[in-house]
């Protein structure tokens, strides 16, 4: 497309073709007045707010409506436009009911704005205003209609932008009322994103209702602490000087961020758990059993004495270490050194163990890099993307709407290998927009993967130029998988072959192609393999190397892929992920001056061991909660009550810190400068929004206090020192990573350690249990983001407990009634939870979120990795009979 | 929910457009059809008929006016109101309703059998007062074919004045 | 006047004429598709049409083969006809009869319009309430079909053509063209904005032309008799043919009656309505259905054309012509006229739905004796900011009952105000509310 030159008022302007005329003033600094148009939405036209005089045009236009054309000489100002404009204002204000003083829009309204802008004299409305009964909508989003400039920004949004079609404009003309379905209360993704695009008062954010006046808030602009999309969001605090400090709200602004100003409700609803009552504002030292308040010396004094005493008596190596990748980079960064410097020992491991690692050893030894090779804005301009196991809507909403933004935006070709059903609800489904759902059984979806390579290399679909380059490779494939066939991936998976086979044809052909996985692979069973399976269909389908193409992995927590960079992890250094062995060593050395202690360092699985058998005496954890994460039957409580010392770093009185001998109260993400990576590899910026609750202090702080009280001297005075050592490890490079030739030459000749083909390809049935029909998988809900989102008020509002998802059909098989309980049953225990149906289960299986893992952890048991040491606790067999009331 | 005799009509319905959205107002007079009125369990049906969410069956639903969402009476009288109307007499035939059913628009008789509702042109400017009740228009009606029309649906639920292929002037009807 | 011999009504007129296949087809029907499908050219149908001079009947007067010369030639995959029949603007019943006493005559319009834009399906939407008519076109289109008039391979042509009745549900708007296809895509029916128009993005975004049916029951017409005879009726070279008007009022012959377009509105009162009701004086016309500004006893003498009622400062619109006797209260009339608007409005443009809102408050004011001096001119103010400042035209017709009466019947307001109710009811007229059938 060309340019076009125009001229907006007297000043010239050169804009693509195409351009419309608000954005042209835009460039021009000048703010046409505009209800209804959001460049996120597209023009609808409709609150004719917007006119201009555009010569040659006997009659005034919509400028939200209006292409540029060349030449054309557009005016924003003459009498007659301004006329319109107040004109508009005129008929809106007719039956507003002009609450500003209590409405919680007043000082960033743009009806409010305009209406100064024009300063109407007095109203010439002198008849009755129309009134909308007020109706409860939900106990997050309060709805105003008297204040509704029937925009339609918020259907449109909820409509194109998230797909959950939630919100319906009912009613016609003047009586023309958002609702959600009759007179039920909203049921929907609550995004709240409706309350963000709404440019009035009509909806509002209910769990901060008259709490402030937006001119007394403080703006922080951050980084999301829930998961690894890493959106942008800025913390609206009450100001400090007041006595409260308090977060107010949340607001993500279009434009900014990986995410374009777009939030789930995690985003915009989870703030509550920084001003949460039971935040831990003490330090304390557990005597005789119990914990009591002492000062931060005597914590620290008291934690260093017995580490030193611990290290000294049985060497650093009885000492491990256990951060939470929902911690900032520098907060690893200073616990990874902590442990290898101040401690010593290469005992180490972080919540990235769960899963995540599974995919940064396979993308390592293929790629030569554990970062994406793709970037957010591949997924959006890609032709065909593949999801695998991840139910991206609730796991990872932000990426999902860039994915949904391909398929509507761009008509990109979809195909989802998931485990539900495309059923249509108001929370969006992705498999809903897909091309080719392939819906496989939920702890087959690497089979499905195996079924692809088996199809591409069956078919001769073999990219030339892996054919020409990597023959060896080819053939060896050929061999892995000769004795598989596309039958036995369709028996094991529960996918027809047809499907496996278009899926594959459709990834040959596909110009450019995604594929992003997430939480349902890497937390299971055979996740390694299967993210090396995908890495070599993609290079046999020329995807790997292909620029726009690659793979990308989603991570659940906020951080992950910063703690791998910060070597928070014993298979890894600080540092770029491409530096590996001698290379990283001497870098860091250099840097500390001091030797990295040996050793391959213990893994979480194996520390919990070592623990038991007394081979680790002393357990520093920072924020995370191995006795919830995992279920009783690895019997970490137990194994944790044998240390000598239990130190933990936490926001509430979890679990693990209720066993702790020492408990540090932590600042959260709104209370701490630094950076989180987000996972397609992006450094953003955390900023305090609140000053520290309590006496918390940061995790790095406090480490920092630890070593200097132990007499290994940290310099670092604020989080600035602890960036510049991080900047001097991370090296400068582009954005996006891209693949090693060299590793990947590496990789093809067999030389990197890597389960032998034959295993990998060797397609396994599930296992049949008629004693225990259902599959249980467990992970996460939309309304959630770990442990600490339940401490979120507006969250709890929305889904306070978890439930057993299951289908209607098996419901009635079991004698299940939608919202009774049942006792449900593995090999390994049994509980007894309340039942809901949704028909996007598939029979045979059933869900229930993490989050209330604890009311289902006696049913499950863990496996461990024996590659990557991940251990695996996810997912079950069950039985279920229906509970009775009385009983 | 749709009858089974109404599932039957679906298919043959829904193939009639390239895009499947486009039967939302057939299903939706179809759903009327039944019980003379589009209860949520229908919209629910339909939404999932359609591919979509029952919102946006909702939306459509309430945009337009013959759609009632709540049950009304047996016969649903429905007499214009419009200006053309008007001047030929309907506001009178609003109180004959009254003065002979006891009802004003909106309500429904005690009984369940009548519902009157006021409503904008029908196209029967020409041959007013008149009404549509249910499927069919009773057009340039006096007192007396009013009444007619009352008792004759009271006691067959139909009567012969329902007009019928429309042609006014009519060579072939003397008034 | 009596040597003129009607055309779309010629066939019903006839004693015992039902509209079945069987008598169209004796009455000459059908002959048109044979003369054109698959042996002219759908360009050369185009230019047969564009050359008969003949104009939308629908309300908006646009050449019908200009219309059809917009759809993009190579355009590849579907392109659509809709026939427009949702008759709902008050005053106008002319379609209801076009389809219920001939139906074919209109399909076969529509059988010809869509192989000249090469549509190879086509829908007629018809208005919800008509549901006999929908019953009759049902039928018609099954014999037709039957007889091979429709479907595939239409007469041996090679042209395929399906054609589906499609019933509104109660909107005044969806007879609106770019709503009528919102609400075909199963929506609100909400008119978009324009450009692009519905030739280039219309039904499931694909080239459409929307035509109302009385513009295609004339098509066969023109292709039997030659775009020359058609240009050689009615008021040429602008307003050629005929035009079914529909009369109502306080007259004594009310109905449809088909005449040449440019006798004069006093032919059409006196000639064909009967002449006024009960000796009663003519006070006010409509003469193009409600959105029609009102003209006066002033303007009989009006040709009944499309310049011609521009001229006098209103417009043809779709034929409908009301006429109002001197008991008719002027400012009554427009504030009826605004209710039904305001129920109408489809609550797109702020203009339109707020000021249809604030315009019928202040005329239940007026007419109820409450009005104020100033409100002549807020009223006027209010209009002026209305019109022109809306997606569709319904802006602008909304607001033409009130500028106009006040423009000829300033009096009458004045009247209400000083006097305190309406002089022509003495009291405060009772207030038929807007209660209807919108129970939700
Ligand atoms: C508010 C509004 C209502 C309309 N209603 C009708 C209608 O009921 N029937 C109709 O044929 N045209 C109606 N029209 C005109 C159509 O938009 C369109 O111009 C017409 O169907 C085109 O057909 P024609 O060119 O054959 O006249 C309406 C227009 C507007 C603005
Ligand atoms: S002018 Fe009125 S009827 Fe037309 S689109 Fe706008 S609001 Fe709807
Ligand atoms: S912003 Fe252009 S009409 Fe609303």
């Amino acid at each position: 497309m060309g340019n076009v030159k125009l001229t907006i008022d007297s000043q010239e302007v050169e804009v693509e073709e195409g351009t419309l005329v608000i954005e042209a003033a835009r460039e021009l600094g000048i703010d046409i007045p505009h209800f209804c148009y959001h460049p996120k939405l597209g023009y609808d036209a409709n609150c004719r707010m917007c006119h201009v005089e555009i010569e040659k045009n006997p009659k005034l236009q919509a400028s939200c409506s209006i292409s540029v054309t060349d030449g054309m000489v557009v005016h924003t100002d003459t009498e007659r436009v301004t006329e319109s404009h107040k004109s508009v204002l005129e008929f809106i204000l007719a039956n507003h009911p002009l609450d500003c003083p209590v409405c919680d829009q007043g000082g960033r309204c743009d009806l409010q704005d305009y209406s100064h802008r024009y300063t109407p004299t007095v109203s010439r409305f002198e008849d009755v205003k129309r009134t909308f009964e007020k109706q409860y909508f939900s106990p997050v989003i309060e709805k105003q209609m008297n204040r509704c400039v029937s925009c339609m920004r918020c259907v449109r949004y909820c409509d194109d932008v998230i797909d959950a079609q939630a919100l319906a404009p009912t009613g016609r003309g003047s009586s023309t009322e958002i609702k959600h379905f009759g007179e039920h209360q909203l049921d929907c993704e609550f995004c709240g994103g409706c309350v963000q695009i709404c440019p009035v008062g009509a909806f509002t954010n209910r769990v901060s209702m008259f709490d402030y006046r937006p001119w007394m808030l403080k703006r922080t602009d951050t980084t999301c602490g829930y998961c690894g999309d890493g959106c942008q969001l800025t913390f609206q605090t009450r100001d400090q000087q007041s006595a409260s400090n308090t977060i107010i709200e949340v607001q993500s602004f279009f434009g900014t961020g990986r995410n374009n100003g777009d939030l789930c409700a995690r985003g915009y609803f989870g703030f509550g758990f920084a001003n949460h009552d039971e935040r831990l504002t003490h330090p304390m030292i557990k005597r005789d059993g119990v914990h009591v308040q002492v000062t931060w010396e005597e914590a620290l004094e008291y934690a260093a004495e017995r580490l030193t005493n611990i290290k000294a008596e049985h060497g650093p190596d009885a000492i491990a270490g256990l951060a939470s990748a929902r911690l900032t980079n520098e907060d690893l960064y200073v616990f990874q050194k902590f442990m290898r410097l101040s401690i010593g020992t290469n005992q180490i491991d972080s919540s990235i163990r769960y899963g995540h690692i599974n995919a940064a050893m396979a993308m390592q030894t293929v790629q030569g890099t554990n970062r994406w090779t793709i970037a957010y804005e591949d997924i959006v301009q890609a032709h065909t993307i593949m999801l695998l196991g991840t139910n991206i809507t609730e796991t990872n909403p932000i990426v999902g709407l860039k994915v949904k933004e391909a398929v509507k935006k761009g008509g990109a070709q979809l195909i989802t290998i998931e485990s539900t059903v495309p059923v249509i609800q108001t929370i969006s489904n992705i498999t809903n927009l897909a091309t080719l759902h392939l819906q496989t059984n939920p702890l087959a979806f690497g089979t499905v993967v195996q079924g692809m390579v088996k199809v591409v290399l069956d078919n001769g679909l073999v990219h030339e130029d892996t054919q020409t380059r990597y023959p060896q490779y080819v053939e060896r494939l050929k061999q892995a998988t000769s004795s598989v066939s596309v039958r036995d991936c369709e028996q094991a998976s529960w996918v027809m072959g047809d499907q496996i086979k278009a899926a594959a044809k459709a990834l040959v052909e596909a110009p450019s192609a995604v594929f992003l996985v997430g939480q349902g692979v890497l937390r299971s069973p055979g996740a390694f393999e299967t993210i090396l399976n995908v890495l070599d269909l993609l290079l046999l389908t020329g995807k790997l190397e292909q620029q726009g193409s690659g793979l990308g992995v989603l991570t659940e927590e906020n951080n992950e892929q910063g703690a791998l960079e910060m070597g928070a992890v014993p298979e890894y250094l600080p540092g770029p992920s491409e530096r590996t062995g001698d290379t990283a060593k001497q870098i860091i050395q250099d840097l500390w001056g001091a030797e990295c202690p040996a050793g391959p360092g213990l893994r979480l699985p194996e520390m919990i061991d070592a623990a038991w058998d007394g081979r680790v005496k002393a357990m520093v954890v920072l924020g995370e909660n191995p006795i919830e994460s995992l279920p009783p039957s690895a019997q970490v409580k137990d194994a944790l009550a044998k240390l000598d010392l239990l130190i933990c770093h936490e926001l509430f009185m979890t679990e693990t810190a209720k066993a702790a001998d020492i408990v540090f109260p932590a600042c959260s993400y709104a209370e701490k400068d630094g950076t989180f990576t987000n996972s397609e590899g992006v450094v953003q910026k955390v900023r305090r929004a609140l000053d520290p609750i309590g006496e918390s202090q940061a995790d790095w702080e406090i480490l920092t206090h630890l070593s200097n009280f132990m007499n290994v001297p940290m310099a670092y005075e604020s989080v600035k020192d602890v960036q510049d050592e991080v900047r001097r490890v991370r090296s400068p490079r582009q954005k996006t990573a891209t693949v090693d030739r060299e590793v990947l030459d590496q990789y093809i000749a067999g030389e990197t350690s890597n389960p032998d083909l034959n295993r990998r390809y060797a397609v396994t049935k599930p296992q049949m249990n008629d004693a225990r029909p259902l599959i249980l998988t467990v992970g996460q809900s939309l309304f959630h983001s770990g442990r600490m989102s339940t401490f979120a008020k507006g969250l709890n509002a929305i889904q306070a407990d978890g439930a057993l998802i299951i289908h209607p059909e098996d419901g009635a098989k079991y004698g299940v009634e939608d919202g009774g309980s049942v006792k449900i049953v593995s090999d390994h225990g049994e509980a007894v939870i309340p039942v809901k149906f949704n028909e996007r289960r598939p029979p045979g299986t059933v869900f229930f979120p993490e989050h209330f893992g604890a009311r289902i952890g006696s049913l499950l048991s863990m496996t461990t990795d024996p590659i990557t040491g991940v251990p695996y606790s996810h997912s079950a067999r069950v039985s279920i009979t229906p509970v009775t009331s009385e009983a | 929910m749709f009858s089974a005799e109404a599932k039957k009509k679906i298919p043959e319905i829904l193939k009639r457009y390239p895009i499947k959205a486009s039967a939302m107002l057939p299903l939706l007079n179809l759903a009327q059809e039944e019980e003379g009125w589009v209860s949520e369990e229908h919209m629910c049906e339909i939404a999932k008929l359609l591919d979509l969410t029952p919102p946006k069956v909702y939306e459509v639903a309430t945009f337009y006016t013959m759609l009632n969402l709540k049950p009304i009476g047996k016969f649903h009288l429905q007499v214009c109101k419009s200006l053309m109307c008007a001047l030929v007499g309907s506001d009178t035939l609003i109180q004959w309703v009254d003065q002979e059913l006891g009802i004003t628009p909106g309500e429904t008789t005690e009984d369940g059998m009548f519902t009157l509702s006021a409503v904008e042109c029908l196209a029967s400017c020409g041959t007013g007062p008149m009404m549509q009740m249910n499927d069919d228009y009773f057009e340039r009606l006096t007192l007396e074919r009013f009444r007619t029309v009352i008792a004759d649906l009271r006691s067959t639920g139909e009567c012969e004045l329902a007009t019928g292929p429309f042609r006014w002037p009519d060579p072939e009807v003397t008034t | 006047m009596a040597a003129f011999k009607k055309v779309l009504l010629k066939n019903m007129d006839k004693r015992g004429y039902t509209g079945l296949l069987k008598e169209y087809e004796k009455a000459g029907g059908y002959q048109a598709i044979r003369t054109v499908l698959g042996k002219m050219k759908p360009d050369d149908l185009i230019d047969v049409v564009k050359r008969s001079g003949l104009r939308g009947r629908g309300g908006a007067g646009f050449p019908t083969g200009v219309k059809w010369g917009f759809i993009p030639k190579d355009h590849p995959g579907p392109k659509y006809l809709c026939c427009n029949a949702d008759e709902s603007e008050p005053g106008t019943f002319k379609d209801r009869q076009l389809m219920e006493r001939d139906p074919h005559q209109m399909i076969e319009g529509i059988i010809l319009a869509s192989y000249a834009v090469g549509a190879k399906t086509s829908y007629i939407y018809i208005r919800g309430e008509f549901i006999l008519g929908a019953k009759i076109l049902n039928r018609a289109l099954a014999e037709a079909y039957k007889a091979g008039y429709l479907g595939t391979n239409i007469l041996g042509s090679g042209t395929d053509l399906d054609v589906y009745v499609h019933r509104g549900a109660g909107a005044y708007i969806c007879g609106e063209e770019t709503a009528l296809l919102e609400s075909l895509e199963g929506k609100r029916g909400k008119p978009r904005s324009k450009p692009p128009f519905p030739a280039i993005f219309g039904l499931y975004g694909k080239p459409t032309v929307i035509n109302n049916v009385e513009t295609l029951a004339n098509i066969p017409h023109i292709v039997n008799r030659g775009p020359e005879w058609f240009m050689s009726i009615g008021s040429p070279p602008k307003s050629p043919g005929t035009r079914v008007f529909s009369l109502s009022g306080h007259i004594s012959r009310p109905g449809n009656y088909e005449v040449p377009m440019g006798i004069t509105m006093r032919e059409m009162l006196e000639d064909y309505g009967g002449g006024m009701r009960d000796g009663k004086k003519l006070k006010a016309i409509i003469p193009g259905g409600a959105s029609a500004a009102f003209l006066t006893p002033e303007h009989l003498d009006v040709k009944l054309d499309f310049e011609g009622i521009a001229e006098a400062g209103s417009m043809l619109g779709s034929g409908a012509i009301t006429f109002m006797n001197e008991d008719t209260c002027m400012v009554w009339a427009a504030e009826r006229l605004l209710e039904f608007f305001h129920h109408e409005s489809c609550g797109k443009c702020t203009p339109c739905r707020e000021g249809s809102m604030w315009l019928l408050q202040i005329m239940h004011r007026m007419e109820a004796g409450q009005g104020r001096h100033e409100d002549l001119d807020l009223l006027l103010r209010l209009c002026g900011n209305i019109a022109g400042q809306t997606v569709c035209a319904f802006g602008d017709a909304e607001v033409a009952p009130i500028t106009s009466t006040l423009k000829h019947f300033r009096h009458e307001y004045e009247a209400h105000i000083q006097e305190g109710c309406c002089p022509f009811r003495g009291k405060p007229s009772e207030l038929v509310g807007t209660g209807t059938s919108h129970q939700h």
